[in-house]
């Protein structure tokens, strides 16, 4: 398959121009032909010169066709990232919502660092004492109310930033802070997940379309602790894999927590998560981890959801976690946008995520964000 | 000034198609977990620590030029410190001229990573793999004084999430390299953090210990300090070395944190009462005393023990107590069956162990700090040991922690 080298390109090549198969990767990509160079020494040395042929060869789109820019003027930020499916940001997002000033907020409310989280790292899990796990139930109640309410709004054509106004508006009207706003700097206040999206997914202009499954993860502030929940769920009417793949990981967070008791170990989740899972042809996102969850948004345990994992700790009553498995119809890794949080999968096939809060009671477990079962996850 | 942007690297026009071009994502089959037929390549990871002038550097370079023909990537400083991630360079030796070294930055991976437990740093290190190919062999040189226990620690939890597209990273082996002139008095005088001897951290954490410059000491003074570092880590290697001249079979590919290593150095220890040849070759260029001595069943300094129990052949509820054992020792600190005052201070840094089943399975302990992992050793090419031994190295571990044990598991 070789062909025949080519003298290098460089107009001061030091080695006096020896034939080269070593090209420059953007004119290979353009369909340039003639570009190549002894060593990467020579082309460093040309670059200057050089890149004028790119910006030559590039097509320079007006405004009018490029393909990142809607004609309702909603853009797309990262036109050469090479999405793996086909969902993109419908930027521009729409400006930091405000929180009433009489609504106490956590110390990442302002410079993003959750400074608390910080200091307790290393720690084992918290034994909570009885009025704090009151304050856990409560802050977990009202989550649920507003997940809810949320979901009640999914319809085709509203925009996931509609959903996050609604959620937003629903937080501090029960006197609570949306626990995601500015959280590391995260811009909104609740994730929403369409499709291909595993978690962390920024509300934007884009309009939830018929056959979508969304993913809206809900995280309340209250008194002091936080309560977080999220749930997967269908836009209109939605094809069998994707009803196959809710059902599934739904089933993955029940049978889960159905060993949840004192004395079980955190470690052998993922044993009874990773078959259900693999059994209905999916798999299991290895990169998230439930977490526990108290007076920090946070904090330890980590909870994976896969099996052969080497998680620490016992559970013990009084502690308060997450479980919250990711499962992808296909392969279980994942990819970041370039806006730092929103993740998807791999090979752009769609995945599905439930989540609860739950307590360790001193005979089992207790949800605290428990709400009514789906007919459709039956 | 007109900014250049980034240059990118040139690529070979034969093998490279338009959509290959460097950034292109390739998407993996997923890879069968239980597939041990082809057990995908992963890249091995070295850590290499050491007492201030004791020879690390020297080491590098030597496995650089040994090494020839292969690409082998060397991380400098202290790991873990997000902060300052582009900061780092990385240098990968070409595999065509080994004093010729490319230095690569890591550049931070998308994602803000923060609800996922992968490090930033490893992240970086595969960002970098996945942009250039994977390296054949990854060294990472701790700065003088820092602790490998947690690095060690952070890589080791970082093989859950592997792939199987040899690019993933695995722990291969944290390797030490000691002073034999200064060594000793090092050990015993230097600074302790937290009450530890900071050098006698980095023995606990160590798998292979290398005990370099014995050309410049009396024997007996080498054998005084191997003294020391044997009894401080009864489960590591130790081979004495002149200029950092080893066989690099002894600290590459060793698979600390498998099974291999394990049953070798059990091996050549069992090897009076089953065969009569020890495992390792004898380099006769170097300085290399070999005989076992056995190093005291208990053995403390400065504020570090270690504890060497024996285990006989365990039934299956056996191998539950002792992983119940090993949970509340690791995990809570607690010693069980003591009464809570009795066990201030226990705290394991590193422990490995090796164990036989009475219906004839061989079990592995391997633990890092709280991490650890009891798994089943499916190759047994090198033989069932007679007698289980389990090693701990850290805080605190006294004759009560051996007590403990064995009344836990009822075989005293």
């Amino acid at each position: 398959m070789s062909a025949t080298p080519v003298p290098c390109q460089s107009s001061n090549c030091i080695k006096d121009r020896p034939p080269s198969r070593l090209e420059c990767p953007t004119c290979n990509k353009l369909g340039i032909k003639g570009s190549f160079f002894c060593c990467q020494e020579c082309f460093k040395a040309n670059w200057k010169t050089h890149k004028i042929i790119h910006d030559i060869a590039t097509p320079r789109q007006p405004l009018l066709d490029d393909p990142n820019i809607n004609k309702d003027g909603t853009f797309n930020p990262f036109g050469t990232f090479k999405f793996t499916g086909p969902l993109r940001p419908v930027y521009p997002l729409s400006p930091k919502r405000e929180v009433p000033a009489h609504i106490p907020r956590p110390d990442y409310a302002e410079d993003g660092i959750p400074t608390s989280e910080n200091r307790k790292l290393g720690l084992p899990p918290r034994i909570l004492a009885p009025e704090e796990i009151e304050k856990m139930r409560n802050v977990c109640k009202l989550a649920r109310e507003v997940l809810d309410i949320a979901a009640a709004a999914i319809r085709p054509g509203i925009t996931t930033d509609q959903i996050d106004a609604i959620v937003h508006e629903e937080t501090i009207k029960r006197d609570a802070y949306p626990s995601p706003l500015n959280y590391r700097h995260y811009p909104k206040s609740v994730c929403t997940s369409i499709n291909e999206v595993i978690c962390h997914g920024i509300p934007d202009q884009r309009k939830l379309q018929e056959g979508d499954i969304i993913n809206i993860d809900v995280t309340l502030y209250k008194d002091g602790y936080h309560g977080d929940l999220n749930e997967t769920y269908p836009v209109g009417r939605v094809d069998e894999d994707s009803q196959r793949l809710m059902r599934t990981a739904h089933k993955c967070l029940h049978e889960a927590i159905k060993l949840c008791k004192p004395g079980a170990l955190f470690r052998d989740l993922g044993k009874t998560i990773e078959p259900i899972a693999r059994q209905k042809g999916c798999s299991v996102v290895r990169t998230y981890c439930g977490h526990g969850i108290n007076d920090l948004f946070h904090t330890a345990p980590n909870v994976p959801h896969y099996a052969k994992n080497k998680a620490v700790g016992t559970m013990k009553a009084g502690m308060t976690f997450t479980i919250e498995p990711m499962i992808n119809l296909g392969h279980w890794d994942l990819e970041h946008w370039p806006d730092d949080w929103t993740s998807t999968t791999i090979d752009g096939k769609r995945s599905a995520q439930f989540e609860e809060t739950l307590l360790i009671t001193d005979t089992g477990v207790e949800i605290l964000t428990g709400g009514r079962s789906r007919e459709d996850l039956l | 000034m007109d900014d250049l942007g980034e240059i990118p690297e040139l690529v070979d026009a034969d093998t490279t198609s338009a959509e290959d071009a460097p950034e292109g994502l390739s998407i993996p089959n997923l890879a069968d977990a239980n597939d041990s037929e082809h057990p995908p390549r992963t890249v091995p990871l070295t850590i290499i620590s050491g007492f201030l002038g004791a020879g690390k550097s020297t080491l590098v370079r030597r496995i650089l030029t040994e090494r020839h023909g292969y690409r082998i990537a060397v991380i400098m400083n202290e790991f873990g410190d997000t902060a300052d991630i582009e900061a780092k360079t990385i240098n990968v030796s070409s595999p065509d001229d080994p004093s010729q070294q490319s230095e690569e930055f890591l550049e931070l991976a998308n994602g803000c990573l923060c609800c996922s437990i992968k490090d930033t740093g490893i992240a970086a290190i595969e960002k970098l793999m996945k942009r250039k190919g994977a390296f054949d062999h990854i060294l990472l040189e701790t700065t003088g004084l820092a602790d490998p226990g947690p690095i060690a620690s952070m890589f080791w939890q970082n093989e859950e999430f592997s792939q199987g597209l040899g690019r993933d990273i695995h722990l291969d082996g944290v390797v030490c390299v000691v002073d034999a002139v200064f060594g000793r008095q090092q050990m015993e005088e230097d600074h302790a953090a937290d009450g530890i001897g900071e050098s006698l951290r980095q023995i606990a954490a160590a798998d292979v210990i290398l005990l370099n410059k014995v050309d410049l000491v009396p024997p007996a003074e080498a054998d005084a300090t191997e003294a020391v570092i044997r009894g401080v880590n009864p489960a590591a290697s130790i081979h004495r070395t002149v200029r950092g001249e080893i066989d690099l079979k002894h600290i590459m590919g060793i698979d600390a944190y498998a099974s291999r290593q394990l049953l070798e150095v059990s091996g050549a220890r069992v090897a009076k009462s089953h065969r009569g040849e020890h495992e390792h070759d004898h380099n006769h260029n170097n300085v290399h005393d070999h005989e076992h001595s056995t190093s005291p069943t208990h053995y403390e300094i400065r504020g570090i023990s270690s504890l060497q129990i024996d285990c006989p052949k365990l039934s299956s509820q056996q191998l539950d107590v002792l992983d119940e054992w090993i949970r509340s020792v690791l995990w809570e600190n607690k010693l069980p069956g003591s009464p809570s005052g009795d066990n201030s201070g226990l705290e394991v840094l590193r422990c490995k162990g090796l164990f036989v089943t009475t219906v004839g399975d061989l079990y592995v302990l391997q633990g890092v700090r709280n991490l650890y992992e009891i798994a089943k050793v499916e190759d047994e090419e090198l033989g069932l040991p007679d007698a289980g031994k389990l090693v701990f190295i850290g805080k605190g571990l006294n004759e009560h922690v051996r007590r403990s044990l064995q009344e836990q598991l009822k075989i005293i």
